[in-house]
C-alpha cells in the first residue's frame, strides 16, 4: 500500500516567483490499484510524481510505502521500491549504451551490484525471451545502442525494464506523450498486458481524458495542487470526458479551459 | 585527421633528412636545450655559440648546431633528451636544472656540460663536484653568497636586518635563501625572508619588508628578477638600499651588484665544450663555479635610497652609472 | 628521427596513455571536466619521490602515489557532489590547492632521483639498453592497466559509473547512488594520472613542482585524438583509443622535433594541441565523420 499523507511543495519560496505545485495532497493507493491521474498543466502531477519516486523532497508531508516512511529516502535509495518510466524516451535510459547494457541496469535495481560481468551469457539469453514478447525483432540487436531505437521501441524496451524487478508502485510519467497514435496504443496496450500479468500497482499520469479513463480501475484528478476528484471502479465505469467535466465544474465551481485537456 | 597528418608529414622529413645528413658527417655537433626561453639563459646559449665560434667552430662551417627549448613542459624536455640522446651529437649542452636532469637520464655516454644550474649535487647530475667521474660536467651559477654579504655591508655599514624575495618554486632560489640563512649572520645580519610565487606578486612582497629591513638583497630568481622594477620602486619610496645578486639589475635600479652575468656563464661554458671538442673528458673536469664577477655601482639609487658610496668601492667597479 | 628518440616517444606516450586513460574516465565516462590532473601528475611525483629519497621500497613508493592522487580525486568530486561547486570550479580549486601542497610534500620544488632505485632500476642489470627495456616494461605495464580496467567498466558497478555519467537520474532511478559512483570513478582516475606521474619521475630522474603544467591538455589530445583514428563503440576500443592517440601524440612531437626541413619548433605544439582540446570540449559525443560504420545500422 502507498500513502500519500498532506504532501505540500512549493518552488522558491519567498520570491515573485513562488509557486505551490502542491497543497496537501493526501493519497491512499491499495495494492493492485491501477490509478490514472489527470489534470491541467500546473496542476502538479509531475511534481506528485517526482515526489514518490524520491527525486523531490516535500517542504511537508509524508509518503509511505509498504509500511515504511520513505520521505526522506533519495531516489537511489527508494529504487528498490519504486519503478519508473519516464515520459522523454532518451530520458529515461542511457542512450549511449547498448540495449542489454540497458537491460542489465535495470535488472539490478534493488540489488547490491557487484564485479561480476554485467552481461554474462545466462543474461542475455534472459533478456532475449524477455524482449522477444515485445515482437520487435529487437532480440537480435541486443548489442545495439540504445539511440538507434525509435521512441516507441525504446518506450516499449523501458516498461520491460521497469518491471524486470519486483517493485511496490509502477510510476509511469506521460509515458505515451511523445509518441505518435498508433505507437502509443501499442504502448498502451503493452502496458496493460504488463500489469495485469504481473498485478502491479501502477500509477499512470496522462494527459489525455480519454486514456486515463479507458485505461486502469481508478482516475484521479489533481487542480491547482489538490485532490479534485476521485472515482473508481464502479463509479468510474461508463463515465465519459463530459461526465469528468460536470464532475470537475461541481466541484470547483469553475469550468476547466486546457484545450489539450479536453481534445485529447 | 591531425595525428594522421602529422603523422605523414613526420615520415616525410625523417625520409629526406637522412639524405641530407650523408654529406656532414664529418662536421662537430653542439646539442643545446634550455628550458624555457628567458633572457639569462638565451645569454648562455649566445656565450656558448660566441666562444665556440673564436675558437674556430662556425654553425655551417665545421659546426652542425641544434637547439631546441622545451617551453616550460618538462614532457617535452623529455622527448627533446631523447632525440639528443638518438642523434649522438659531440657534446650535449643543457641549460637550467630540469633539461639537465632529463638529459642526464637519456644518456650516460654523451658528454653532458650543463650550465646555469645552481646546485648541480643536489640535482644529482654530479655526486663529487671536484672530480664528477661519468659523462656530466658543467657550470654552476650559485651565488658567491659569502662575498654578496660581505658587500651589504660595506654598501650599508649599519645594516642589522636583510630582507630577501624569492619564489619558494624555484629550485635555484631555495638553495641561495638557505644559503643566504647561514651566511648573513656571520655578516652581522638576521634575515627576513618574503615570498612571490609570481611575478605579479613581487611588488607586495617588497611592500611587505618596508619597516622591517635595513636593506633589500635580490638574489639570481627568475620570477623576482623579472619584476625588478617593483623591488626598485619600493626601494626608492621607502629609502632602502637595494641590492642583487646579479650586475643587470643595477642598470635597471639596484645600487650596487658583485654579480656575473649570463653572459660569462655562457663563455664560461663555451671553453668547456671546446676542451670537450678537442678530446677531454668530461668525468675529469671539475665543476666550475663563477669565475668572474664585476662590482656594478648604480649612483642615482644610491642618492635614491640613502646611500653614500665610499671612494674605494667606486675604485674597485667595473660599471659606475652616475 | 633516430631509434632512440622513436623508442623515446613510445616511452613517454605509453606513460601519459596511463594520464589519458585516467581523462578517459573523469571526461567520457563520468561526463566531468577535471583540472585536478594538472596537480595529481605532479602530487604523484612528489609522493613517490620523497619517499624514494628516504629509501622507501619504490613500489610502495609508487603505490603511495596511487592512493594520494585518489584523495585528490575525492576531494574534488566531493567538492561538486556535496557543495554543489561546479565540476570544472571544483577541479581548478583542488589544483591551485595541489600546487602549495606538492611544495610541503617536497620540502623544495626539485627532488632528483637520478641514481636512486627505482622501479625501473632492474632493467639496468639486464643486456639491453635501457632506451629499448623501458618501452618494453612499460607497454606490459599498461596493457595490464588496461585490461583490468575494461574488465572493471564491463562489471555491474563499472557499468553502474558508466550511466552515472550517461544519464545520472535514470542511474538513481535504477537504484545507482551516483554520488558514490563520482567519487569513486574520480579517486580511480586521479589514481591512474598520479601513478603515471610517480614513473615519469622514476624514469626522467626528478620530481619537479613544474611536472603538471599541461598534463589535462596533453591527456585530452590523446583520448581525442585516438576517438578520431579508431571507432570506440566498445570499452575495449575506448581504452586502445586512448593509448593509441597518447603515442601517436608523442610521435607527433618527435617527428615535429625531428623534422628540421618543416621549420616545425616545440613552440608550435601548444597551437596543434590547443585545437585538438577546443575540439574536444566542442563535440562531446560527436564521432568523427570518417570513423566506421556503427552495428546495427537502421532506425526504424
Amino acid at each position: 500500500m502507498i500513502e500519500a499523507r498532506q504532501i505540500a511543495v512549493t518552488f522558491n519560496p519567498g520570491t515573485p516567483m513562488e509557486t505551490p505545485a502542491m497543497r496537501g495532497i493526501d493519497l491512499t493507493i491499495p495494492e493492485g490499484d491501477f490509478v490514472t491521474v489527470i489534470g491541467s498543466n500546473g496542476a502538479g502531477k509531475s511534481t506528485f510524481l517526482n515526489a514518490l519516486a524520491g527525486e523531490l523532497r516535500p517542504d511537508s508531508g509524508h509518503i509511505l510505502i509498504g509500511e515504511q516512511d520513505v520521505t526522506a529516502w533519495p531516489t537511489a535509495k527508494r529504487a528498490g521500491l519504486v519503478a519508473r518510466v519516464f515520459q522523454d524516451p532518451l530520458g529515461g535510459s542511457c542512450a549511449n549504451l547498448t540495449i542489454e547494457e540497458n537491460l542489465a541496469l535495470a535488472n539490478a535495481r534493488g540489488k547490491r551490484r557487484g564485479f561480476g560481468a554485467s552481461v554474462g551469457s545466462n543474461l542475455r539469453d534472459e533478456f532475449r525471451s524477455q524482449i522477444e514478447r515485445l515482437n520487435l525483432g529487437l532480440e537480435n540487436r541486443l548489442g545495439d545502442r540504445m539511440e538507434l531505437l525509435s521512441g516507441g521501441q525504446r518506450q516499449a524496451v523501458s516498461l520491460l525494464m521497469a518491471a524486470m524487478q519486483p517493485m511496490k508502485i509502477l510510476l509511469l510519467d506521460e509515458h505515451t506523450a511523445a509518441l505518435d497514435p498508433k505507437t502509443a496504443a501499442f504502448v498502451l496496450e503493452l502496458t496493460r498486458e504488463i500489469v495485469a500479468e504481473r498485478n502491479l500497482t501502477t500509477l499512470m499520469v496522462t494527459h489525455s481524458m480519454r486514456q486515463a479513463l479507458d485505461i486502469g480501475n481508478r482516475t484521479v484528478m489533481l487542480h491547482e495542487g489538490r485532490v479534485v476528484l476521485d472515482v473508481r471502479d464502479e463509479e468510474r465505469e461508463g463515465l465519459k470526458v463530459e461526465d469528468l467535466l460536470h464532475m470537475f465544474e461541481k466541484v470547483r465551481g469553475e469550468e476547466i479551459d486546457d484545450d489539450a485537456l479536453l481534445l485529447s | 585527421m591531425m595525428a594522421r597528418r602529422l603523422g605523414l608529414a613526420a615520415l616525410a622529413a625523417a625520409v629526406s633528412l637522412g639524405f641530407s645528413t650523408l654529406s656532414m658527417a664529418a662536421d662537430k655537433h653542439v646539442a643545446i636545450t634550455q628550458i624555457v626561453e628567458h633572457p639569462a639563459l638565451d645569454d648562455v646559449r649566445k656565450g656558448v655559440k660566441d666562444v665556440l665560434a673564436e675558437a674556430g667552430y662556425v654553425e655551417g662551417q665545421g659546426l652542425k648546431w641544434s637547439y631546441e627549448s622545451a617551453q616550460g613542459n618538462t614532457a617535452t624536455a623529455a622527448q627533446i633528451a631523447k632525440k639528443f640522446a638518438g642523434d649522438a651529437p659531440d657534446v650535449i649542452v643543457a641549460i637550467a636544472t630540469p633539461s639537465a636532469q632529463t638529459v642526464s637520464a637519456s644518456t650516460k655516454t654523451i658528454p653532458v656540460v650543463f650550465s646555469a644550474v645552481t646546485d648541480p649535487v643536489g640535482a644529482k647530475l654530479v655526486s663529487n663536484a671536484m672530480h664528477p667521474g661519468k659523462n656530466v660536467t658543467g657550470v654552476t651559477d650559485m651565488t658567491p653568497i659569502a662575498a654578496h654579504m660581505a658587500l651589504v655591508k660595506r654598501v650599508v655599514p649599519t645594516a642589522k636586518r636583510l630582507g630577501v624575495i624569492s619564489n619558494p618554486g624555484e629550485a635555484n632560489s631555495v638553495s641561495l635563501v638557505s644559503l643566504i640563512e647561514s651566511e648573513a649572520p656571520k655578516a652581522g645580519m638576521s634575515v627576513v625572508v618574503a615570498a612571490a610565487t609570481k611575478s605579479g606578486e613581487v611588488l607586495a612582497a617588497a611592500r611587505s619588508l618596508v619597516g622591517k629591513v635595513d636593506a633589500i638583497y635580490i638574489p639570481t630568481d627568475n620570477t623576482v628578477v623579472s619584476a625588478f622594477e617593483a623591488v626598485v620602486k619600493v626601494g626608492n619610496e621607502a629609502g632602502i638600499p637595494v641590492l642583487a645578486g646579479d650586475t643587470d639589475s643595477v642598470k635597471r635600479g639596484a645600487v650596487a651588484a658583485a654579480g656575473f652575468n649570463y653572459y660569462d656563464i655562457g663563455r664560461q661554458t663555451g671553453h668547456m665544450v671546446v676542451k670537450i671538442l678537442k678530446g677531454a673528458k668530461p668525468g675529469e673536469m671539475a665543476v666550475e663555479g663563477v669565475a668572474k664577477t664585476n662590482l656594478h655601482l648604480n649612483m642615482k639609487s644610491a642618492k635614491k635610497q640613502g646611500v653614500t658610496l665610499s671612494d674605494a668601492l667606486i675604485g674597485e667597479a667595473t660599471d659606475v652609472i652616475r | 628521427m633516430s631509434q632512440i628518440a622513436f623508442l623515446g616517444a613510445i616511452e613517454v606516450g605509453l606513460l601519459f596513455a596511463l594520464v589519458a586513460l585516467g581523462v578517459y574516465l573523469s571526461f567520457r565516462v563520468l561526463q566531468f571536466p577535471d583540472l585536478t590532473v594538472d596537480g595529481s601528475f605532479p602530487l604523484g611525483a612528489a609522493v613517490c619521490a620523497s619517499l624514494i629519497v628516504v629509501e622507501v621500497n619504490p613500489y610502495l613508493a609508487s603505490l603511495a602515489a596511487a592512493l594520494a592522487g585518489a584523495c585528490a580525486g575525492m576531494v574534488t568530486a566531493w567538492l561538486n557532489v556535496r557543495l554543489k561547486i561546479l565540476h570544472l570550479l571544483a577541479s581548478i580549486l583542488t589544483m591551485i590547492a595541489l600546487y602549495s601542497i606538492n611544495l610541503r610534500i617536497m620540502g623544495r620544488p626539485n627532488i632528483a632521483l637520478l641514481g636512486e632505485t627505482t622501479v625501473f632500476s632492474p632493467l639496468e642489470n639486464l643486456d639491453m639498453p635501457t632506451y629499448i627495456a623501458l618501452p618494453i616494461a612499460l607497454f606490459v605495464l599498461v596493457v595490464v592497466v588496461k585490461l583490468a580496467l575494461d574488465w572493471f567498466l564491463n562489471s555491474e558497478v563499472g557499468l553502474a559509473m558508466r550511466a552515472t555519467g550517461v544519464n545520472p537520474r535514470m542511474a538513481r532511478a535504477q537504484g545507482i547512488h551516483t554520488n558514490r559512483y563520482i567519487l569513486g570513478g574520480m579517486a580511480l582516475s586521479n589514481a591512474l594520472v598520479a601513478l603515471a606521474g610517480a614513473l615519469f619521475a622514476q624514469s626522467q630522474g626528478a620530481a619537479d613542482v613544474t611536472l603538471g603544467v599541461g598534463v589535462i591538455v596533453v591527456g585530452l589530445a590523446a583520448v581525442i585524438g585516438g576517438e578520431a583514428v579508431i571507432s570506440t563503440a566498445t570499452v575495449f576500443r575506448a581504452t586502445l583509443a586512448c593509448i593509441i592517440g597518447s603515442i601517436l601524440y608523442r610521435l607527433a612531437v618527435a617527428g615535429a622535433l625531428n623534422a628540421d626541413m618543416l621549420g616545425l619548433k616545440a613552440q608550435d605544439l601548444n597551437l596543434i594541441t590547443a585545437v585538438l582540446v577546443t575540439l574536444a570540449m566542442v563535440l562531446p559525443g560527436v564521432r568523427m565523420p570518417f570513423r566506421g560504420k556503427k552495428r546495427g545500422g537502421q532506425v526504424t
